[in-house]
């Protein structure tokens, strides 16, 4: 008999380095996962004023149009945040955080989610298997599950803008993505993102009252550097260490201090 | 034609078949409506993305987990006398892992795209590791499984080669059930650190969970094995038991679960002694909420503290109508630990408002969809383990385990009757 020839601790070993060899690589394999590829000069980021933001939703009926996104979701929800002293209310704006350390990104099991080195936490549309685990792991419910397939026509079109990239298919996991192909188009004819309105994500020049601003935090010069060194801002749920690329600045800030 | 009406009168088996058969069909009317018109058909949302299909596969692949304990126990602790009993639990799991895989098909938004889980690779991602020791065990427990499909009298008439090929496999059994238990103490666990590494989830953002996982599918697994065995030698003449065997079986399931109850115990115990935002709301959804029946009946005093009882205790654990009872407490109580695990921390919602941060709350009751195609997918397992019961002898705990080494030593009259 084969099996009585096996020596129990000859098993073992074998186990043992086993185990060993495939946590040695793992943590290899960790410690790369954790930066993303390539290099670029840019670090975008967006800061959004929350004083200025009356709540009317034009970003967000920007964004459904340019990225032709079905009227059952929603890259850029806004809300009511909260009525302070039982004042005015104050409005939140919620894209996608592009966080530095993004959950989403970690938790993809192949890799569909993933970082540009320019901070964009982008979206493969082609390789999600739709297992939802990114939307489970996001603390800022920023991604949306393509329940069923967007059909129809797209209400925000064309009031709104015109769609400039294509439709998710039904199955898949969406979100918010800075409006990348704007960003890299412009750049490639010259334009700054942030300043240029054809370079800077829709729903940025689509705000009618200046609240949402764009820009490269590694230009000194940059609006959103400009913002961010005058006043106080805040990160949404920044206790997490996900390092958010959007900032909102105070309601109320020049009233009472905060 | 007299013979004949004898031969297929109706008996209870064929009533289980039956009904079996109309749940199998219902879950593939369910299967087709979902791949046609996607994923509306369910109760899930974005803010409860995982819900009853995860569940069952969560619960098949922990309740296959007596395949790889008992393999190990056989090979590589060397208690042969469980060999025939690790042969069913092999069977069990094949057919378990085959059960989550199904589900899972359905599950995710894209089934055309099932094959980059194993072609693009995320290592970082927990879920990446649970794909390849899932799609890895799946085949060590096909291989382990060919020499029961090569014992069987059909192939060994009609193919005695391809038979003797697939019997040889058997003496690869220590190796593979090394590879199995290395794959199954990575993912049994890791299918608990899926929720426990979710920041976003403060109820799971624990440790606590991987090993909640693997002590309960442990215990589970082991349960199922024995409670199938036990059935099937009540129910069917071609199913063999040793009860002194699965008596012993049932008392370590004992142990196990008090090893259980503990860790479970401490887990839901430290977090009284702090507020945490969403974990202390997501405690109270299960001790005090809508989860609470679920909790307190279904987990801890059917699914823990009765069965412990009655498998510790020497008289009620050799009543085999009580032990069978005990066995199914604990297998329904990893069933209910894996659905309250998986809900409770999708039902709490943080807001991430700036100046605000509050616990929200979300529902979920699954559709008739979801509930079709879960029956059909569990009929299925029931069905291939009555299959493996009639025809493939997988419950034959009285031939000791080396008689099939050799075909030809096997090669006895089963002439055409």
């Amino acid at each position: 008999m084969a099996d009585e020839k096996i020596h129990r601790r000859g098993m073992i070993k074998m186990t043992a380095a086993g185990a060993a060899a495939v946590t040695g690589l793992r943590w290899a394999r960790t410690a790369a996962a954790s930066s993303p590829e390539g290099e670029s000069p840019h670090s975008w980021a967006m800061v959004i004023d929350q004083e200025k933001c009356t709540g009317c939703g034009y970003c967000n009926l920007a964004c459904q149009a340019h990225n032709d996104v079905s009227p059952e979701i929603s890259w850029n929800v806004v809300i009511i945040e909260s009525h302070i002293d039982g004042g005015e209310p104050t409005y939140i704006s919620r894209p996608c955080m592009h966080c530095e350390q993004p959950p989403c990104k970690d938790v993809c099991p192949v890799g569909a989610s993933y970082q540009r080195a320019d901070g964009i936490v982008m979206m493969d549309y082609d390789r999600c298997i739709g297992c939802r685990y990114c939307e489970v792991a996001c603390p800022y419910f920023a991604r949306a599950f393509n329940w069923e397939a967007f059909t129809g026509p797209n209400p925000a079109v064309p009031q709104w803008g015109f769609p400039e990239v294509p439709r998710r298919p039904r199955g898949v996991v969406e979100k918010c993505s800075f409006c990348f192909h704007r960003i890299d188009r412009g750049l490639k004819v010259g334009l700054e993102p942030g300043v240029d309105r054809e370079a800077t994500p829709a729903c940025v020049g689509a705000c009618p009252l200046g609240a949402r601003n764009f820009g490269d935090l590694n230009n000194p010069d940059s609006v959103v550097n400009e913002l961010l060194s005058a006043d106080p801002y805040c990160q949404l749920r920044d206790d997490l260490g996900t390092g958010p690329r959007v900032y909102y600045l105070s309601p109320r800030r020049t009233e009472a201090p905060v | 034609m007299n013979r004949l009406r004898n031969k297929i009168r109706p008996g209870p088996i064929h009533l289980w078949i039956l009904a079996l058969s109309v749940l199998m069909a219902a879950g593939a009317v369910a299967g087709v409506m979902v791949f046609v018109k996607g994923l509306s058909l369910t109760n899930l949302s974005d803010f409860v993305p995982w819900g009853l299909w995860i569940t069952i596969d969560l619960t098949a692949i922990a309740l296959s987990a007596g395949a790889f304990t008992l393999c190990a126990a056989v090979y590589l602790l060397g208690l042969k006398q469980y060999e025939p009993l690790a042969r069913t639990a092999t069977y069990i799991g094949l057919i378990g892992y085959s059960m989550a895989m199904l589900m899972l098909l359905l599950d995710i938004g894209r089934p055309d795209r099932f094959w980059h889980g194993f072609v693009y690779w995320n290592t970082h991602s927990i879920l990446w590791e649970v794909t390849m020791c899932v799609g890895l065990y799946m085949l060590v427990l096909m291989l382990e499984t060919a020499p029961i499909i090569g014992r069987s009298e059909f192939l060994q008439q009609r193919w005695p080669k391809l038979a003797g090929r697939l019997e040889s496999i058997h003496h690869f059994a220590p190796y593979l059930a090394i590879a199995g238990l290395f794959l199954s103490l990575l993912h049994q666990s890791s299918l608990g650190a899926t929720y426990g590494v979710l920041k976003a989830r403060p109820l799971w953002y624990r440790p606590g969970l991987s090993i909640l996982f693997i002590v309960s599918a442990v215990a589970g697994g082991i349960s199922l094995t024995a409670l199938a065995s036990m059935l099937s030698a009540r129910f069917s003449n071609r199913a063999k038991v040793k009860d002194e065997l699965i008596e012993r079986l049932a008392f370590v399931v004992g142990w196990i679960m008090l090893g259980y109850l503990y860790f479970r115990f401490w887990d839901a115990f430290s977090m009284t002694y702090t507020y945490e935002p969403g974990r202390t709301e997501g405690l109270s959804l299960l001790t005090q909420g809508p989860l609470s029946f679920n909790f307190w009946v279904g987990e801890i005093i059917l699914g823990a503290v009765i069965p412990i009882v009655l498998l510790l205790n020497g008289r009620t654990r050799r009543h085999p109508e009580v032990r069978m009872l005990a066995l199914a407490l604990v297998v329904g109580g990893v069933a209910a630990y894996r659905w309250d695990t998986n809900l409770a921390g999708q039902l709490v919602v943080m807001t991430y408002l700036p100046h605000s941060i509050q616990t929200l709350f979300t529902r979920y009751t699954p559709s008739l969809i979801e509930f079709m195609a879960g029956a059909g997918v569990v009929a299925y397992g029931l069905m291939a383990f009555t299959i493996g019961v009639r025809y493939l002898r997988v419950v034959d705990h009285t031939d000791a385990h080396n008689t099939i080494s050799d075909p030809r030593i096997v090669e006895v009259g089963v002439g055409a009757d």
